[in-house]
């Protein structure tokens, strides 16, 4: 097999609600991007913007008012399709590892995070004995900088940072292929943050085990991003709007697409300025680019569908014009 | 394949839709649309039947007394020859207005001493959930005997000793919804605002309870209607000759030892279905109210 | 305006999650907070919206030390601080449509014949658009609940705001839509700012003054 072949390969992915009254919500429209063995993918976008959804929709959590179309092939297994048996017994664990957006609410309280491991590595992998999986714990919690002192705490007595690595210790014991973060950074300071991102950034590419593991970190914290993340995708009132090399994004040069832009120039260490007005309703969207109604470079053209591919803009930000 | 092959200029081609999520949930609508229709059913036959059917339930037939199920009394007679489907009918009738009325009082009872303790605190809520405590120390049906035998045989002692075994259970869960109300943000923002402790506690405490309140009511409905039976087969309950469900199983026991079965399983099916009905459909509006179930949309 | 002398405060009695901090903001200043996250930053930031009681240490507004808290405190100080919390979710009542959650405070102080002009003049200060108005929360995202809450948090015209990590969950267009609205009606009204949060960055490019926890004892 190609070593850099994607590991996640996802077109034309949309999600839709369907609701009462016939009314229809276009969670998520036409998404396609690829995640590469060794490679981060940050999916950045404000609250409600469908990129959880995008998440669910991978892990077959949806729920029964939702329909799919396109694919997302994880090697030959299309997740979009794929039955609930399928999902539970090879991917969730052991093809993707799910990394969550609050863990203390994703360990069991009543139990220690030892007990969890072992049951997780008793699940997932062909280890047998109480010795064996005991070892196996451990190590998994070294995988993730876990302390070993505290493996036999309750979640409630660990720190927020410390809860974390548990849930990443949960997450890689299946040695997935892919791992899944969703907002793992949420209600974290700066600090832990950082240590969160980069300990997550590590089990990209790890030295100690030789894994090249492809990340999809689903995000609204744009440093978080910069950090750890080699491209960036942008999404959108459901669209991925840019999908772009995270060194072009947040360098010189910057992102191409007026929202991206807009996104970045509202951080507090560049202009501290918002993007005028507010998102659409995903139950509403326009026919053409929703964006138009907040962008300055909006022309008759952009209430037609945007273009194709990498750039969802009719009217992109081209380098000369950040040179001038 | 790269990853910009273009799609035909203008209206993109409408993708093609795939349903997803759990199977369960059409069974589910079975189930629940079986109990309403159940209810309703109960509801309307406990209605109607007295004022629209002109016929005696007490009116005794000794020539035709213990008959098995036939087209003229399809639940079959009683020891003195009356019509169990029409006796049937009259008991769910007084065995459901006693599970309602007692399920009433208690609910409403349990909401405000939960909600004064919940939302008062300190010492009062330390008495109150010690009288609660000494409530629940003392076994339930040992309590209601303890109540009706203290008073004349009839309806109202029978609610009364069931409501009050069992207002705790709503208090404690109304106290401790009002506690973990009390430290939301929400009523911060309230008293920030300006708002008085009887504003904070009207407008957003008691709201947020009373759907949790109205569940527990109709759970309570079938665990009253119970509790009446049992008080009733004990023959401390209804007077033997009011029909109720409890006392009507409670003189067709000797029957049954003679082999005749109808004058038992008519009045126990009674018992059971309406009950059974009622709580499934209380669980159905429980996962209803329930926050997380609330929102069919994750965003 | 607001001066925190050595103030302990926690929620157990032999456990203060804040030990003897003391913290002054002028009238008309804004004041940044910083500090990690657990540090027991927003337990300060609550006792100096008088929504809890301190163990000890002394808490002056306007210069008067203030005896009483919550409830007791006199509905004219409470309101003369508005609170802005770090979870919008939890800090909405569910059940009220944004119009309401706005008007609460001006109807709790009997002041609800301001409702239509107050929510008319908020709306869009904060960004909200008419529509949006008549949802309740969960039909609204967190960003479009925050700027309801920023709202509520003005309607009375408070001469202090407090912002517990306001913008912590929020997009950062959101959040600087949202620290905008804060700083228009500050120029406006020349009310003062506590603004509490972990983000150095953010802090400092809002506050005229940030301090640090560490700091602080």
């Amino acid at each position: 097999m190609d070593p850099m072949a994607p590991v996640l390969s996802v077109r034309g992915l949309s999600v839709r609600f369907l609701l009462p009254r016939g009314r229809r919500v276009a969670a998520v429209t036409d998404a396609r991007f690829d995640v590469a063995p060794g490679e981060c993918l940050a999916l950045i976008g404000e609250s409600g913007c469908g990129k959880s959804v995008l998440a669910s929709a991978l892990l077959g959590l949806l729920p029964g008012n939702a329909q799919t179309a396109g694919s997302a092939l994880l090697g030959d297994l299309d997740l979009l399709t794929a039955d609930e048996r399928t999902l539970a017994r090879t991917v969730r664990g052991r093809l993707i590892g799910l990394v969550p957006q609050s863990p203390a609410a994703h360990l069991t309280p009543v139990r220690t995070v030892r007990s969890q491991l072992e049951e997780t590595v008793a699940t997932l992998t062909a280890t047998r004995g109480r010795a064996a999986l005991r070892a196996a714990a451990e190590a998994a919690a070294e995988r993730a900088a876990f302390p070993a002192d505290h493996l036999d705490r309750h979640p409630h007595q660990l720190s927020g940072g410390l809860a974390q690595r548990a849930a990443t210790a949960l997450a890689l014991v299946g040695d997935a292929p892919l791992l899944l973060a969703d907002e793992p950074t949420t209600g974290l300071d700066r600090d832990l943050v950082d240590r969160t991102v980069d300990e997550l950034r590590r089990h990209v590419d790890d030295p100690r085990d030789g894994r090249r593991r492809a990340l999809l970190m689903i995000t609204h914290d744009l440093a978080a991003a910069e950090r750890i993340a080699d491209r960036v995708a942008v999404m959108y009132a459901g669209r991925i709007v840019e999908l772009a090399d995270a060194t072009v994004f947040f360098g010189p040069a910057g992102p191409r697409h007026p929202y991206s832009r807009g996104l970045l120039r509202a951080l507090p260490d560049r202009a501290f300025t918002a993007i005028p007005g507010m998102p659409p309703e995903l139950g509403d969207l326009p026919a053409g680019c929703a964006f138009a109604a907040r962008c300055d470079r909006a022309t008759d053209i952009c209430a037609g569908p945007p273009p194709p591919g990498t750039l969802a803009c009719h009217h992109p930000h081209v380098p000369e014009d950040v040179r001038a | 394949m790269t990853c910009d092959a273009p799609a035909p200029a203008g209206a993109p081609a409408e993708p093609e839709w795939r349903s997803h999520g759990p199977r369960r949930r059409s069974t589910r609508a079975l189930r629940v649309r079986t109990a309403a229709v159940l209810v309703a059913a109960t509801v309307l036959a406990v209605l109607l039947v007295p004022p629209l059917v002109q016929l005696d339930q007490q009116a005794v037939d000794l020539a035709a007394k213990l008959q098995p199920p036939s087209w003229s009394h399809p639940f079959g007679t009683d020891d003195v020859g009356r019509d169990l489907l029409l006796r049937c009918v009259y008991g769910l009738r007084v065995s459901l207005l006693v599970g309602v009325a007692a399920a009433l009082t208690a609910t409403v009872v349990g909401t405000a001493v939960g909600a004064a303790a919940g939302a008062l605190g300190g010492w009062a809520d330390r008495a109150l959930m010690r009288v609660v405590d000494t409530f629940s120390s003392v076994p339930h049906l040992l309590l209601g005997i303890f109540i009706v035998a203290m008073s004349r045989p009839g309806v109202w002692p029978v609610v009364i000793s069931v409501a009050l075994t069992h207002w705790l259970s709503t208090a404690r869960i109304v106290r401790a919804e009002v506690l973990s109300l009390r430290s939301r943000p929400y009523v911060d923002a309230a008293v920030s605002g300006g708002a008085s402790r009887w504003r904070v506690a009207v407008r957003h405490l008691l709201p947020a309870v009373l759907p949790q309140a109205a569940l527990a009511a109709v759970l309570m409905v079938p665990h009253a209607m119970w509790h009446e039976s049992a008080l009733s087969f004990l023959g401390l309950g209804l007077p033997t000759h009011t029909a109720s469900l409890g006392t009507l199983i409670q003189s067709a026991r000797g029957s049954l030892l003679a082999g005749q079965w109808w004058p038992t399983l008519f009045p126990g099916l009674f018992l059971i279905v309406p009950t059974l009905a009622l709580a499934g459909l209380a669980g159905a509006w429980r996962e209803r109210i329930n926050p997380r179930h609330r929102s069919e949309l994750m965003l | 305006m607001l001066e925190l002398r050595s103030i302990t405060a926690g929620y157990a009695r032999n456990a203060p999650v804040v030990r003897d901090v003391s913290l002054s903001v002028a009238p008309g200043e804004s004041v940044g907070l910083l500090g990690p996250s657990g540090c027991g930053k927003s337990t300060l930031a609550r006792v100096a919206a008088l929504l809890h009681r301190p163990d000890s240490g002394t808490l002056l507004l306007d210069g008067e030390p203030v005896r009483h808290w919550r409830h007791r405190a006199p509905r004219a100080r409470r309101t003369a601080i508005g609170v802005v919390f770090q979870q919008a979710r939890l800090s909405a009542d569910p059940r009220l449509p944004l119009t309401d959650l706005i008007a609460e405070p001006l109807r709790a102080t009997g002041r609800g014949g301001e409702v239509p002009a107050r929510v008319a003049e908020l709306a869009p200060a904060v960004g909200l658009t008419p529509d949006l108005l008549t949802r309740r929360p969960h039909e609204v995202s967190d960003g479009q609940l925050q700027r309801a809450c920023l709202a509520r948090a003005l309607v009375l015209r408070p001469r202090l705001l407090v912002c517990d990590e306001m913008t912590a969950m929020l997009d950062a267009s959101t959040a600087a839509a949202l620290v905008a609205a804060v700083e228009d009606y500050r120029a406006a009204t020349g009310a003062a700012l506590l603004a509490v949060g972990h983000d150095r960055t953010l802090l400092e490019r809002w506050c005229d003054r940030t301090v640090h926890w560490d700091g602080l004892a």
